[in-house]
C-alpha cells in the first residue's frame, strides 16, 4: 500500500468520522445555542441572555421533576442491584432446568417492548387498586432494571473460581465472611456496572414511566413531553443544556481520570508487542468510580432536595387537582395554598379522552377535574361524579345564569358543574402568509379544503373537534350519531388531509406564533394570548381569528367532582375560590380564555370585554352548538372512523 | 546452505518517535532455522511483522528471493505466519481454516481435501476436520495454526513466539515436532522468541536481539560459548560476569588473582569483562585454587550440585558441580584458560542492558 | 453457604417476577381476550387484521426495517473505522460517539423537531444562504431520521465492542494467507461481528418498531404507527381492550423476529465460510 494510498485512505475515515459527529451533535449543540437566544423564535438570534436558565431553575415543576427522577433512578438502580445480584448467585447454583426457566421469565421485560411492559404493569397496578404515583413508577422501573444487573452480574460470577470461596473456607473464614471477603470482592466490578446501567436506564426512561406514573407526578421525561406537546419553550433547551453537560462532566470525572493505562496500551498494540500480564486493578479503579458517581449524585440530590424542601411547604391538607394544561396562573394555585392552607397536588392533561380513563379506572383519585362539557355528561352517565353541595360554593353567584343554562344541554339540572371557561372554536390565520400564498382570507368552514392551503393547515387532534368541523360544514349537527353523516364527515376529513401539516392540539399555538403555518384551528381563547405574545415578539405578520359562518362549537369547561375524590370540601372550596372575580380575572388574564363570571367580566379593561372574538355576541350563535355526550356506541364509531383517518 | 532466501537492509522502524529497529541487516540462507532472541521489546517481533508485510519500515530494504518486497502487501508476499496466540478463525471449522488460503488461490476442492488431509497428518491430527476451533487444546489449536500456514507451501515461514502459550512438557514437545516439520518440509524457519533454552534446542542461528540492535549472530554453540557482550552472556545460559583487567595477552586479573586465558589483543592493563559458566568453575582444595572462598549456598539439582562461593571481596561465585561441598567449607577456585570468556566493556549505553528481566 | 441456601437467594426475585412480570402480563392477556363487559372474545386480537391497524403494523415495520438499516450502515464503517485506530474501549474518542445515548430521548427528539421546523433552524440557515429549503418535518422521513438519530448509538456500540475484540493478529493471518482488504472483510470480520450485528438490530428494531413518541413529535400526528394505536387507545380511545389486543399481537410478532435472527445468526455462522 503507498503513502498516498493511505494518506488518502485516512482522510476518508476521518471526513466519515467528522461526519458521523455532526449528524449527532448539531441538534445538542443548535439547543445549546438556542437556550442563550434572548428571542422566544427559533429562527432568529435576539440577543445573548441567561433568562432561560433563571426560569428553568425557578421552575417548580422542573425542580420536582428532576428531584423525581433522580430519586426514582437512584432507588431503583439500588434495589434491582441488590435483588438482582441476589437473584444472579441464586441461579448460578441451580440446576440447569430451573435455571433456563428462571432466565427466561428474566428475560421478558428486555425482549418485549417497553410499550407492552408499561402497559401490563399499569394494568396490573390499577386491577389491584394500587394508585398510581411515586411507588408504582418505583415498582416499574425496579421491574425493567433487574435483568440488567443480572447481565452484569453472571458472566462475573461464572469466572469466579468456586476455589476461592473453598479456599477462604479453608483459611477459617465462615460461609458468610469468605462470600463478602472472597466472592463479592470478585463479582463487585459486574455489581457496580449493573448498578451504573440500572442507573441510567432509569434516567432515560419515558414509556414505562408514562404509563405507571400518576397524579402529580412527572420525571423529566414525561415533564418534557407534555411541554413538548404544548409547544417547545425555550426552558426547555436550557434543561437540556444543563442536562447535557452535566453528563459529560460526569462521564470525563468518571472514565477519564486514569488515562495513561490506555495510551500505553495502544502504543504497544501498535508495536505489536503485546502488553505484558500486567493487569491494570479494575476492582480498584470500580471503587474510584463508585464513590466518584455517588458523591456527584448526593451533590445534585442535595441541592434539587433543598429546593424542593423549600417550594413544598408542609401542609395538612390536601387536594388533588387535575386540569388541562396552561389553563391557570400557577400564583392562583399559590394564593388558594396560603389562603385555605390546603396543599394543591396539580396535574395535567391534553385532551378530555386522556382524561377519562384516568377517572373511570380510579388510578389516581382526583378531588377536582375540569372537563370539558360532552365529558361531564359522559362522565355523569357513567357515575363517575359527585353531586355538588353549592351551600359551599356561595360565589356561584358571579356565575352568568346564560352559561348555566347553556350547561344543562350536559349538566340538565346543574348538579354536577360549575362553568371556568367558555368560548367558541374558529380560524386562526395568518395574514401574511395569507398573502404570499395568494390565499383569500377564511370565512367559513369549508374553506379548510381550499387547494391553496395544501400543508399549511394545522388541525386538532380530537377526534370530536376534528369531526364538528366536517360535520358543521355539511351542516349536520355536531352531536351527529347518523352513521351516513359520520362516514361523509370521515370521507371529507381524509380529503382534507394531504392539505394538512400537523394534526396536533396546543401546539397551535406555539407552531402558528412561530410562523410554521397559514391556518389553524383553535380556540377562541387563545387569541389574546397569541395576539399579544405576537406583539411583543415584533413580528410582521398578523394572526387573526374568524367564526365560521356555517357555525360551531360553543364550548364550557366546567369544574367537577369525581365520585370518589377524598376531599370534597377542599374541592368545593376550590371551585368557589375561583369563582371569586379578583380570581377570575387573574386567571382570564393568564389563559385569555372567556370567563363566564360577571364579577370579573365588570373589573376587566374594557378593551377585553369588547373583543368580540373572544366575547362573540351570544345571540349570534344561533347555529352553533355545545357538545353532547354521545354514548359508548357512537364514542366507538367516532373512534375507528378518526383512526382511519389518521392511519391512511 | 546457500544463497540468502531474504534479506533486510539497513531496517529503521520507530513507533511514536521511539526508536524500535535501529539500521538493521540480516540475510536468511535459504533452508535455514533462524531464531529471533532477546527480551521483549528489543525489536524481534517487529522484525518479524517486518517480513511479514504487516509492518512498512521507516528506512531501508526487504529483499525476498533477490525481489524487493519492502511495499508489498501481506497477501501478496509467498510467505506465512504461525502467530502468536494462534489467530485461528473461531467461527469456521478446522478444515476451514486450513482450506482458507487455498480457496482464496482458488484451488480446486480435490487439491483442497488432499491438502486438509495431508496437512492434519502431518501435525497429528487426522480426522480433525469437522471439529470447531474451541473444541482443541491449546496444543491443538497451534498445531492447526501451523498446518493453515504450510499448506499454502510458502518458502518461508515465520513464527511469533508459537509455543508461548504452552506449558513446559507441551513446549518440548512441540519443538520436536517443529525440527520434524522443518526437516519433512525443507522451508525456512524464521522464529522469533524470548526463551533461550527453546533457540538453543531448535536454530540452526541465532540472532539475538536487544534494543533495536543485533547483539550478536552465530550457531548456538558459538553464542553460548563464546557471548560477545555481556548482554549475550547474561540471556543465554547462567554466568558469572566479573571485572577484570587484562593484563596482556592471555593473563587476566580478577579480583587481585591472575587467571591464565586464551584470549588476545585487548592490549595492556585494559578493563574487562570475564564471563565464566558456573560449570566451567572447579572447586578444589584451597590452596590449589587461584581464587579462595567459601561455600554459602548448597542446593542439590538432580544432574548437579547449585552452590554459591563467596570470595572474600564479596561476590558470590555462581557453580555447577557433580562434587558436594556442604556451606562454611574453605574452597579453591580453579578454572581452565579456555573456559574464560574476556569482553570489550561495552561501549555505548544501548550495549549495556545486561539484566533485562523476562 | 451452600447450595441450598445459595438458591434462597433468588427467592426474592422468584417472588418480584411473579408479581411484576408474569402477572402484569396475564392481565394483558385478560384484557385482550375480553371484550368491555368481561366475556371472552377474540375480537380485540383479530381487530389487526382491519386496515388501519394492518397499515399501522405495516408501516411500523417499514420505517423500523429502514431505519435498523440505515442505522447499521452508518454504524458498521464508523466501528470499523474506530476498531482500525486502536483506541481502546475506553478511549474518549469511542466514548463521545456513544455519549448521545446520555442525553435525555425526549430532548434529542425534541431537538429534530427544532431543526427541521419549516421555520426551524435548518431551514433559515438555508434560506440565508439563498438554498432551497427542506420539507420533511411531518414526513415519514422525519420519523425515520429521529429513529435513526436516537437508535444509531445502540448499533454502534455492539458492533464496536464485538470488532474491537477481534485479535489483531486475526486479520494479519488472513492477510497472510492471502486474503486481499476485501476478501478479509467478507470472510473474517464480517462473520465475526455478526453477534454484535445482531444485537445492534435488535436494540434499534425493536424499539423503533413500538415507538409512539418520534411519531407523534416529528410525524405531526399525520402518521400513525402501531404504537400510536396502542397508546392510543389507552390514553385517548379508552378501549383498554383492544389496546390490550393489538398489545398481545405486538409481543407476538416481536416475539417472532427475535426468533428468527436469532435463528439467522445461527445459519449465519455456519454458511459464513
Amino acid at each position: 500500500m503507498s503513502m498516498a494510498h493511505a494518506k488518502l485512505k485516512r482522510f476518508f475515515q476521518d471526513f466519515y468520522l467528522v461526519l458521523v459527529l455532526i449528524f449527532l451533535y448539531a441538534p445538542i449543540v443548535v439547543m445549546m445555542v438556542l437556550s442563550f437566544n434572548s428571542s422566544k423564535s427559533r429562527s432568529q438570534w435576539g440577543g445573548f441572555t441567561f433568562q432561560w436558565y433563571q426560569q428553568m431553575f425557578e421552575s417548580t415543576a422542573i425542580m420536582e421533576a428532576l428531584y423525581n427522577t433522580l430519586l426514582i433512578a437512584f432507588l431503583s438502580a439500588l434495589i434491582a442491584t441488590i435483588l438482582g445480584t441476589a437473584a444472579a448467585i441464586g441461579i448460578n447454583s441451580m440446576k440447569k432446568l430451573p435455571k433456563t426457566i428462571f432466565m427466561g421469565i428474566n428475560n421478558i421485560p428486555m425482549l418485549n417492548s417497553e410499550i407492552v411492559t408499561g402497559i401490563s404493569l399499569m394494568l396490573m397496578f390499577i386491577a389491584f387498586g394500587v394508585s398510581l404515583g411515586f411507588k408504582t413508577i418505583l415498582l416499574a422501573h425496579i421491574t425493567f432494571n433487574v435483568p440488567y444487573v443480572m447481565m452484569n452480574v453472571l458472566p462475573k460470577l461464572k469466572q469466579t473460581s468456586k476455589y476461592t470461596y473453598e479456599a477462604a473456607m479453608d483459611l477459617g473464614a465462615g460461609p458468610i465472611q469468605a462470600f463478602f471477603k472472597v466472592v463479592f470482592p470478585d463479582i463487585m466490578p459486574g455489581v457496580l456496572s449493573g448498578f451504573l446501567m440500572a442507573f441510567t436506564m432509569s434516567l432515560d426512561d419515558f414509556i414505562i414511566t408514562h404509563f405507571t406514573r400518576g397524579a402529580g407526578i412527572n420525571t423529566l421525561s414525561t415533564l418534557i413531553y407534555s411541554e413538548v406537546r404544548r409547544g417547545i419553550k425555550p426552558s426547555m433547551y436550557a434543561l437540556s443544556t444543563v442536562i447535557f453537560v452535566t453528563v459529560l462532566l460526569l462521564l470525563l470525572i468518571t472514565n477519564f481520570a486514569p488515562n495513561r493505562s490506555t495510551v500505553k496500551n495502544a502504543q504497544a498494540a501498535a508495536a505489536g508487542v503485546m502488553p505484558g500480564e500486567k493487569k491494570p486493578n479494575r476492582f480498584g479503579e470500580f471503587v474510584q468510580k463508585g464513590i466518584l458517581i455517588a458523591t456527584s449524585f448526593f451533590i445534585i440530590v442535595g441541592v434539587c432536595y433543598t429546593t424542593y424542601r423549600h417550594i413544598a411547604v408542609k401542609h395538612s391538607d390536601e387536594l388533588y387537582v387535575y386540569n388541562w394544561g396552561e389553563y391557570i396562573d400557577e400564583s392562583v394555585i399559590e394564593q388558594f395554598e396560603e389562603e385555605t392552607g390546603i396543599k394543591v397536588t396539580y396535574d395535567m392533561f391534553e385532551t378530555n379522552e386522556e382524561m377519562y380513563p384516568i377517572i373511570e379506572a380510579g388510578a389516581v383519585q382526583y378531588d377536582v377535574v375540569c372537563p370539558s362539557d360532552y365529558m361531564i355528561q359522559k362522565m355523569a352517565e357513567n357515575d363517575l361524579l359527585a353531586e355538588l353541595n353549592f351551600e359551599n360554593i356561595p360565589n356561584l353567584e358571579y356565575i352568568d345564569p346564560v352559561y348555566m343554562e347553556k350547561s344543562q344541554s350536559f349538566d340538565p339540572q346543574n348538579k354536577y358543574s360549575v362553568p371556568y371557561t367558555w368560548g367558541t372554536v374558529g380560524i386562526l390565520y395568518n395574514t401574511k402568509r395569507l398573502e404570499e400564498l395568494g390565499a383569500p382570507v377564511p370565512t367559513k368552514w369549508s374553506d379548510l379544503w381550499d387547494e391553496r392551503y395544501r400543508g399549511e393547515i394545522l388541525m386538532q387532534d380530537s377526534v370530536r373537534d376534528a369531526f364538528m368541523v366536517a360535520l358543521k360544514m355539511k351542516g349536520y349537527s355536531l352531536n351527529s350519531t347518523d352513521p351516513a353523516q359520520l362516514e361523509e364527515a370521515k370521507d371529507l376529513l381524509l380529503a382534507q388531509k394531504p392539505l394538512v401539516q400537523a394534526y396536533v392540539v396546543d401546539q397551535v399555538r406555539d407552531k402558528m406564533l412561530n410562523g410554521e403555518a397559514a391556518i389553524g384551528v383553535i380556540y377562541s381563547g387563545e387569541l389574546l394570548y397569541l395576539q399579544e405574545e405576537a406583539e411583543s415578539l415584533g413580528l410582521d405578520y398578523e394572526l387573526n381569528y374568524v367564526m365560521p359562518e356555517e357555525g360551531t362549537n360553543i364550548w364550557i369547561d366546567s369544574w367537577v367532582i369525581p365520585y370518589n375524590a377524598r376531599n370534597k370540601e377542599n374541592a368545593e372550596k376550590w371551585i368557589n375560590f375561583l369563582c371569586r372575580p379578583d380570581i377570575a380575572l387573574k386567571n382570564f388574564e393568564y389563559i385569555t380564555y372567556a370567563t363566564p363570571n360577571t364579577g370579573a367580566l365588570e373589573l376587566m379593561d374594557e378593551e377585553y370585554r369588547e373583543n368580540t372574538s373572544v366575547f362573540p355576541d351570544t345571540s349570534k350563535l344561533t347555529n352553533s352548538e355545545v357538545f353532547q355526550y354521545l354514548g359508548t356506541e357512537a364514542d366507538d364509531l367516532y373512534n375507528r372512523l378518526w383512526k382511519q383517518i389518521k392511519s391512511q | 546452505m546457500n544463497q540468502p532466501l531474504i534479506d533486510l537492509v539497513n531496517i529503521s522502524k520507530s513507533f511514536d518517535g521511539e526508536l524500535v529497529l535501529d539500521d538493521l541487516n540480516l540475510s536468511v540462507k535459504e533452508n535455514s532455522f533462524v531464531t529471533l532472541l532477546g527480551p521483549s521489546g528489543c525489536g524481534k517481533t517487529t522484525t518479524l511483522r517486518i517480513i511479514g508485510g504487516f509492518i512498512t519500515p521507516d528506512q531501508g530494504k526487504v529483499i525476498f528471493n533477490g525481489e524487493d518486497i519492502t511495499r508489498m502487501p501481506p497477501n501478496k508476499r509467498q510467505l506465512n505466519t504461525v502467530f502468536q496466540k494462534y489467530a485461528l478463525f473461531t467461527h469456521m471449522s478446522i478444515a476451514e481454516n486450513i482450506a482458507f488460503g487455498l480457496k482464496i488461490k482458488g484451488k480446486s476442492k480435490d487439491y483442497i481435501n488432499d491438502k486438509i488431509k495431508y496437512a492434519l497428518k502431518l501435525v497429528n491430527l487426522d480426522g480433525y476436520e469437522n471439529r470447531s476451533v474451541d473444541s482443541l487444546s491449546g496444543g491443538q489449536q497451534q498445531r492447526i495454526a501451523i498446518a493453515r500456514a504450510i499448506v499454502n507451501e510458502p518458502k518461508l515461514l515465520l513464527l511469533d513466539e508459537p509455543l508461548g502459550a504452552l506449558d513446559l512438557k507441551l513446549r518440548q514437545d512441540m519443538q520436536y515436532e517443529l525440527i520434524r516439520l522443518k526437516n519433512e518440509l525443507g522451508i525456512t524457519f524464521v522464529y522469533v522468541t524470548h526463551d533461550q533454552e527453546e533457540a538453543l534446542t531448535m536454530s540452526d542461528t541465532i540472532v539475538v536481539m536487544n534494543q533495536g540492535y543485533i547483539q550478536q549472530m552465530g550457531t548456538p554453540e558459538q553464542i553460548y560459548n563464546e557471548p560477545e557482550n555481556a548482554f549475550v552472556a547474561d540471556f543465554i545460559g547462567e554466568s558469572n560476569i566479573v571485572n577484570g583487567i587484562m593484563l596482556r595477552d592471555e593473563l587476566v586479573e580478577i579480583f587481585g588473582a591472575k587467571f591464565a586465558c586464551v584470549d588476545k589483543g585487548f592490549g595492556t592493563n585494559t578493563p574487562v569483562d570475564v564471563v565464566i559458566r558456573p560449570e566451567d568453575i572447579d572447586l578444589v582444595e584451597p590452596e590449589q585454587g587461584t581464587l579462595q572462598g567459601v561455600v554459602t549456598h548448597l542446593i542439590f539439582k538432580g544432574v548437579h550440585y547449585e552452590m554459591e562461593v563467596t570470595t572474600p571481596d564479596g561476590y558470590e561465585w555462581l557453580v555447577h558441580s557433580t562434587d558436594m561441598f556442604p556451606v562454611g567449607r574453605k574452597v579453591g577456585i580453579h578454572v581452565d584458560p579456555f573456559d574464560i570468556q574476556i569482553m570489550n566493556k561495552p561501549a555505548s549505553e544501548d550495549e549495556e542492558a545486561v539484566g533485562v528481566n523476562e | 453457604m451452600n447450595k441450598k441456601s445459595k438458591q434462597l437467594l433468588a427467592f426474592p426475585y422468584i417472588i418480584w417476577m411473579a408479581g411484576f412480570t408474569i402477572i402484569p402480563l396475564l392481565m394483558v392477556f385478560y384484557y385482550g381476550l375480553t371484550d368491555r363487559s368481561g366475556a371472552f372474545t377474540l375480537a380485540n386480537v383479530a381487530a389487526i387484521m382491519t386496515a388501519d391497524h394492518m397499515k399501522a403494523l405495516l408501516l411500523s415495520l417499514l420505517f423500523s426495517t429502514v431505519s435498523t438499516v440505515i442505522c447499521l450502515l452508518i454504524a458498521y464503517p464508523l466501528a470499523m473505522i474506530l476498531r482500525n485506530r486502536h483506541i481502546g474501549t475506553g478511549s474518549f474518542i469511542v466514548f463521545i460517539f456513544i455519549l448521545p445515548m446520555w442525553m435525555n430521548f425526549l430532548l434529542r427528539t425534541m431537538a429534530w423537531q427544532t431543526l427541521l421546523e419549516k421555520n426551524g433552524v435548518i431551514n433559515s440557515i438555508l434560506s440565508m444562504l439563498h438554498l432551497p429549503t427542506l420539507s420533511i418535518i411531518n414526513t415519514p422521513a422525519a420519523i425515520i431520521l429521529g429513529m435513526v438519530y436516537n437508535f444509531l448509538p445502540f448499533m454502534v456500540l455492539p458492533i464496536y465492542n464485538v470488532l474491537a475484540k477481534i485479535d489483531d493478529n486475526v486479520i494479519n493471518a488472513a492477510r497472510d494467507l492471502g486474503a486481499d482488504s476485501l476478501q478479509t472483510f467478507s470472510k473474517i470480520l464480517l462473520p465475526l461481528s455478526v453477534p454484535g450485528i445482531i444485537s445492534g438490530i435488535t436494540m434499534v428494531f425493536v424499539p423503533a418498531l413500538t415507538t409512539f413518541v418520534i411519531s407523534n413529535l416529528l410525524g405531526g400526528g399525520k402518521i400513525l404507527l402501531i404504537g400510536n394505536v396502542i397508546e392510543q387507545e389507552f390514553t385517548k380511545g379508552s378501549n383498554w381492550n383492544l389496546g390490550a389486543g393489538l398489545s398481545i399481537v405486538l409481543m407476538i410478532f416481536i416475539l417472532i423476529s427475535m426468533t428468527l435472527i436469532a435463528k439467522y445468526d445461527k445459519d449465519g455462522e455456519g454458511a459464513a465460510f
